[in-house]
């Protein structure tokens, strides 16, 4: 349920669905890649510090908060949630802190879920994890101070969250120390339980965090206690900030003393991951492409993609089902809030060229609706083939129905004759900012004014795309990934005219269509993996169908490593590769 | 003399403040993006944002919150907190300090070692090829952005990407307290790029200073005492020529420690320029005003240390 | 830089040329005749002249040289991966990633650098003149309240305080209520805010010893009022120095355009400008060379073709000075 882009947008991307995903899993629908195939790790050797550079820094390490695909990976191998993925398989859910698989009730409105014994905090907390752990780890996602991005969208249904504020809440019962029991107002559970694997659910301990969070905002995230295998050096008080962490400079990970390889299926062969952070990406990817023991973080720059894959196949990684990319167009204001216009501009861009000035076809597949390959519903959508609709049918653009559709929304030279300067707001670095140059072309093309800006992804969001009232006209470099695979994190927020805020507004578009909205509320509430595929599968073709906004790309993303580095890549999360399972050769 | 000093200490402290209002005026007037969305990492429900906003301050009023600044600062040396990564301004500073100060000192080395003896002998053969060498050199120096020179030094020696692979290249520039050989080679190039511009100039001013001296008086009287020409260029003339070129040196010094961004672009050099240059791409306030401040600081310090020398040889300029 | 016979200091050779034959000529003939025999900044200034028409008729000279606009993405100029072309039959400089011309934006982007340079430097001077006029003729409270805060700008690391500015009215609608809008406009601001206060300082230590002398206290003690005496006194002794300093500012104008394109807070893409070129060729330079060279070169010409002007008109309008 997030904007797409591996570093420059965040996402928390999380594959659920514990049947029917396994076709979809790692082996994808493609032809870009005999690359690197996902490696699992088992067999590796023991021992060796990975190193991992870094253009961006990490934006937060409290699990309360994380929400970017580079945290992610870094909380993946220090907390445990109830629930996780192994890297490559993004099918299964696989119990981590829990044991066994998610108990649903009946009536889909209790969740019971077991915690494993025998995990404990890393130090100075050093004691055995228990459901109260997690219970306040939850809790404290509704608590200002921390802010949680999707605890209101998950947790919401539990009893008592609705006026949750950071304090107790009633419906997350703990009948003992090692059981967990969610009581809901809606039949939402197993829905619930997918979202576990989301770091909120990751313990958190209370009589340690509890003043932290008192402050404004929380300081845990300088804190942080690990419960997995990897931990944070820190100070005696547990302090992270200066001793294993240095914002915008490293961050290292070293083992966790009190984490326990039988209570784990993490085999964790490194003994150190070191963060160098902050250095250019052409810089940092020439350094990983040549080096030893070096994974490189960012998006390596189309050259590199090339290089590695003609000269080292086996170091680079082209990771399946990392999102949708797409461009936005403001259906509230003039001139697209005609439907014809927009479906013109849908049906000028080259999308082809698009993919290409990123790293050409390896690096994903042309984009025809929303749903992309791995979640579900993708297939009854249209698959790669698209819906149907006449103005997304060729990927390199067709400017004579662009033209026709500007005839039919009144323009009889098939160009624009109006008077609006069309505000375009695009992502600075390339290729990012190419794409978003590109998208321009093809406005002026069609006889617009056009007014580009390029700026940092802070404030594309913060002060343009995500704020209605700054009226800007097109956004071509937004994008969404899952949270987990079932369809609805992918279509919800991004598409329906409930989710319009006035700041930090995810509905780009500011789509709000009635019937579509009606669908996705009926859709929030269907039963049944078939069932709910077919539901949103059918939302995302209503969608789709009034070009709001232009898919153009699936992303394949592309990871690259070391030659000497056994990389086992996190299906689940772009690709990224795993700490607790990646080791040297 | 003591007076002196005095009034000029006092009054770089009120330049320091007014500094920091220009600085305050300019970036929250002008402002570039929301830092309590940085801080709410896009939660989207505006209930938390104003509470974000309510703990940052920033729904006070800008003389509130310009006042907290000023006296967080006085009273307890605090520049506050960066709005991006949460850590104190002061220790991103002292984190920075290091490789502005390794970068700034290596390059006026090198610039006062080539910029005198180029100065002083293309003055004193003016017309002769090695003056029409240095000249062209300094014009070419002065006429390129550094940023390009950067650019293509790496093209050229960089060793991963360089032609003729001699000296590291962009990004590996590590602490000096962590690898003083690696430190020092991934400096070197930085060093020759930064101090092209000032070498330039500076050889170009002392030229022209060291022509007009030596047809001055003095001089000529210190060649007709029967003086060597070495002694007459070197030991009279030159001491004539080259105090303008210390105030301006003094002045470009303190500007340089307040972090030289394209060079520490170009070369991946964690410096404050950089720094700088990122907070106020992401808005990220504190930073911005306490970069700002600390390089204005190195400013006003140069010129006062001017002042005073100045004032300490000529006595006419205490009276200003 | 004249190039002298032999035996002869340089302030010898040039009282011969000026006072050959006896007659007497005003300074500006001297001016003249100095510039004229001055090979050097005669070339320059041939080039200036050349890039300044380039400049006007920029799409003239893409046309004439059969390249295509400086926007137009030619996506054939691109292999499969995205990997721009480099320097062929169809496109002399290279195409960049997007597979526009490099060529044709080259001769566009002088447009952006002599424009921002010339009216900027136009604008700086404009200012700087005002501000140290009042400062050095009124004198008094006035002089220091400017002086104090050209003090005061000039304490602030001015690369800085550009970008800040540049970066914040670069967005939306601008600043100054919409009357600095983003793009071109801002930049020239920017530029003027960083370079005036030199100007100032120098005319108002001319405006400071000019009203003493001879001149000016004649016309005061005829009863001349203030305005008689700067317009008709003052400013045109002023002429030269201010010439000479502004064409010492305007390279240093048209590099400053340049770093905060090369920043990325100067004129926005798809506009061509050569420092954002160079910014944007930093990532693939060592095998794109041609993206990163050209918009350089052509960057280093321009600048080095006004120093060398700028010399020029130095040496042609100082009659002191044999450099």
């Amino acid at each position: 349920m997030r904007r797409s882009a591996k570093r420059a947008l965040p996402l928390p991307m999380l594959i659920v669905t514990a049947l029917l995903l396994s076709a979809c899993g790692s082996s994808s629908n493609n032809g870009g890649g005999s690359a690197a195939t996902a490696d699992d790790g088992a067999g590796g050797h023991r021992g060796g510090t990975l190193t991992v550079l870094t253009s961006q820094d990490i934006a937060s390490l409290d699990p309360g908060i994380t929400y970017q695909s580079l945290d992610l990976n870094v909380l993946a191998s220090t907390v445990r949630t109830l629930y996780t993925y192994a890297p490559t398989d993004a099918a299964t859910l696989v119990p981590d802190l829990a044991v066994g698989p998610p108990q649903v009730s009946g009536d889909g409105k209790t969740l019971t879920v077991r915690i494993r014994r025998g995990v404990s905090f890393g130090p100075p907390v050093n004691r055995e994890v228990t459901a109260s752990d997690v219970k306040y780890a939850i809790e404290r996602g509704f608590n200002p101070n921390v802010a949680n991005a999707y605890a209101s969208t998950y947790y919401g249904d539990v009893v008592g969250a609705d006026r949750a504020d950071g304090g107790p809440i009633a419906g997350i019962e703990i009948p003992d120390d090692h059981t967990l029991v969610f009581r809901l107002t809606r039949p939402t559970a197993s829905l619930l339980a997918q979202s576990t694997v989301l770091p909120l659910s990751a313990p958190v301990p209370p009589e340690y965090a509890k003043p932290l969070d008192a402050k404004a905002p929380s300081q845990y995230a300088s804190h942080l206690i690990s419960s997995g295998p990897y931990m944070i050096p820190a100070d005696s008080d547990g302090k992270v900030l200066g001793e294993g962490y240095a914002p915008g400079r490293s961050l290292t990970l070293v083992r966790n003393p009190n984490w326990r390889a039988a209570t784990d299926h993490r085999p964790a062969y490194v003994d150190e991951v070191v963060f160098r952070i902050g250095g250019s990406p052409t810089v940092y990817g020439r350094q990983a492409f040549a080096g030893r023991g070096l994974v490189l973080a960012d998006p390596p720059t189309p050259a590199l993609v090339k290089k590695a894959y003609q000269e080292a196949r086996d170091q680079i990684f082209f990771s399946p089902g990392a999102g949708t990319r797409y461009a936005a167009l403001n259906t509230a204001i003039p001139p697209f809030d005609d439907a014809n216009v927009r479906k013109a501009v849908a049906a000028a861009l080259d999308r082809e060229q698009m993919r290409r000035v990123r790293g050409g076809a390896v690096i994903g597949d042309i984009a025809s609706h929303f749903l992309y390959p791995g979640v579900q519903g993708f297939e009854e959508a249209g698959g790669l083939e698209g819906t149907g609709v006449d103005f997304l049918v060729h990927p390199e653009g067709d400017r004579a129905l662009a033209a026709r559709y500007m005839k039919a929304a009144g323009y009889p030279d098939g160009r624009y004759t109006g008077d609006e300067t069309i505000q375009v707001v695009g992502l600075a670095g390339a290729p990012d900012s190419n794409d978003a140059q590109i998208f321009d072309q093809t406005l002026k093309d069609l006889g617009f004014k056009t007014n580009l800006k390029i700026v940092g992804s802070d404030v594309m969001y913060g002060r343009f795309c995500g704020v209605p009232r700054a009226r800007v006209h097109a956004c071509p470099n937004v994008g969404w990934i899952r949270d987990f695979a079932d369809p609805q994190t992918v279509l919800n927020l991004p598409f329906n005219g409930n989710y319009i805020f006035p700041e930090n507004n995810p509905n780009w578009p500011q789509l709000n269509d009635p019937a579509i909205n009606r669908a996705m509320a009926r859709g929030e509430l269907v039963v049944g993996e078939q069932a709910r595929a077919r539901a949103w599968a059918q939302i995302d073709r209503m969608v789709t169908a009034t070009a709001a906004a232009i898919p153009w790309l699936y992303d394949r993303q592309p990871n690259l490593f070391a030659a000497d580095v056994r990389c086992v890549p996190e299906l689940w999360n772009q690709g990224h590769c795993d700490f607790a399972y990646t080791s040297l050769k | 003399m003591a007076a002196y000093v005095l009034r000029r200490v006092l009054w770089g402290v009120v330049l320091l403040a007014l500094v920091s209002l220009l600085t305050f005026v300019v970036f929250y007037v002008l402002p570039s993006a929301d830092p309590a969305q940085l801080r709410a990492g896009r939660n989207a429900d505006p209930g938390t944002l104003a509470q974000i906003r309510e703990n940052l301050g920033l729904d006070r009023s800008l003389t509130a919150q310009y006042w907290t600044f000023l006296t967080h600062l006085v009273l307890h040396a605090d520049l506050g907190f960066s709005y991006f990564s949460g850590a104190s301004v002061g220790s991103l500073l002292v984190d920075r300090l290091p490789a502005t100060i390794s970068l700034t000192l290596g390059a006026v080395v090198i610039w006062v070692l080539v910029a005198v003896p180029l100065g002083v002998v293309s003055a004193v053969r003016r017309g002769t090829w090695v003056d029409k060498l240095t000249t062209t050199g300094a014009l070419l120096g002065i006429s390129a952005p550094v940023y390009w020179l950067g650019l293509v030094a790496l093209y050229l020696f960089a060793d991963d990407i360089g032609k003729l692979p001699l000296l590291p290249g962009a990004g590996a520039y590590v602490p000096l307290t962590e690898d003083p050989w690696q430190w020092f080679t991934s400096l070197i190039l930085p060093w020759l790029v930064l101090s092209s511009t000032f070498t330039a100039v500076y050889a170009r001013l002392l030229r022209g200073n060291m022509i007009e001296v030596l047809s001055e008086d003095y001089v000529r009287t210190a060649r007709a005492k029967g003086l060597s020409e070495r002694r007459v260029v070197w030991n009279h003339a030159l001491r004539g020529a080259v105090t303008p070129l210390v105030t301006l040196a003094g002045l470009d010094i303190g500007l340089l420690l307040g972090g030289a961004v394209l060079t520490e672009t170009v070369f991946g050099i964690p410096g404050i320029g950089r720094l700088n240059y990122e907070a106020i791409v992401h808005s990220d306030y504190p930073v911005i005003q306490g970069t700002v401040l600390f390089a204005a600081c190195f400013v006003i310090v140069a010129n006062i240390v001017v002042d005073v020398a100045y004032a300490y040889i000529d006595p006419r300029v205490r009276e200003q | 830089m004249s190039v002298g016979a032999p035996g002869l200091l340089a302030h010898e050779e040039r009282y011969e040329r000026d006072f050959a034959g006896g007659v007497a000529r005003s300074p500006w003939q001297l001016f003249w005749r100095r510039l004229r025999a001055d090979r050097v900044a005669l070339a320059a200034l041939t080039v200036i002249v050349a890039l300044i028409l380039v400049a006007l008729l920029a799409p003239l000279v893409v046309k004439l040289a059969g390249a295509p606009g400086p926007n137009v993405q030619d996506r054939n100029a691109t292999d499969m991966f995205g990997t721009p072309l480099g320097p062929n039959g169809a496109h002399w400089f290279g195409v960049d990633p997007l597979g526009r011309d490099v060529f044709s934006r080259t001769i566009y982007g002088a447009r952006i650098a002599l424009l921002v340079g010339i009216v900027g430097t136009g604008v700086a001077v404009l200012v700087g003149v005002t501000v140290g006029l009042l400062a050095g003729y009124y004198r008094g409270w006035v002089d220091t309240l400017l002086s104090r805060f050209v003090d005061v700008v000039l304490s602030f690391p001015v690369l800085l305080l550009g970008i800040g500015i540049a970066s914040a009215c670069s967005l939306g609608s601008g600043c100054v209520g919409g009357a600095v809008s983003p793009g071109v406009r801002t930049v020239i601001l920017v530029v003027v805010l960083v370079t005036w206060t030199s100007i100032a300082r120098v005319v108002r230590g001319q405006v400071l010893s000019l009203r003493e002398r001879e001149f000016v206290v004649a016309a005061r003690s005829l009863g001349a009022s203030n305005r008689r005496i700067v317009t008709r006194e003052i400013l045109p002794n002023l002429t030269a120095p201010v010439i000479v300093y502004s064409s010492l500012l305007l390279p240093q104008t048209i590099l400053l355009e340049a770093a905060l394109s090369f920043l990325g807070v100067g004129v926005s893409p798809p506009t061509a400008s050569w420092g954002w070129m160079i910014a944007d060729a930093s990532d693939t330079f060592d095998t794109q060379w041609w993206y990163m060279v050209f918009p350089g070169a052509a960057l280093l010409l321009t600048v080095l073709a006004f120093n060398l002007l700028g010399d020029g008109l130095r040496d042609a309008l100082d009659p002191r000075a044999d450099r």
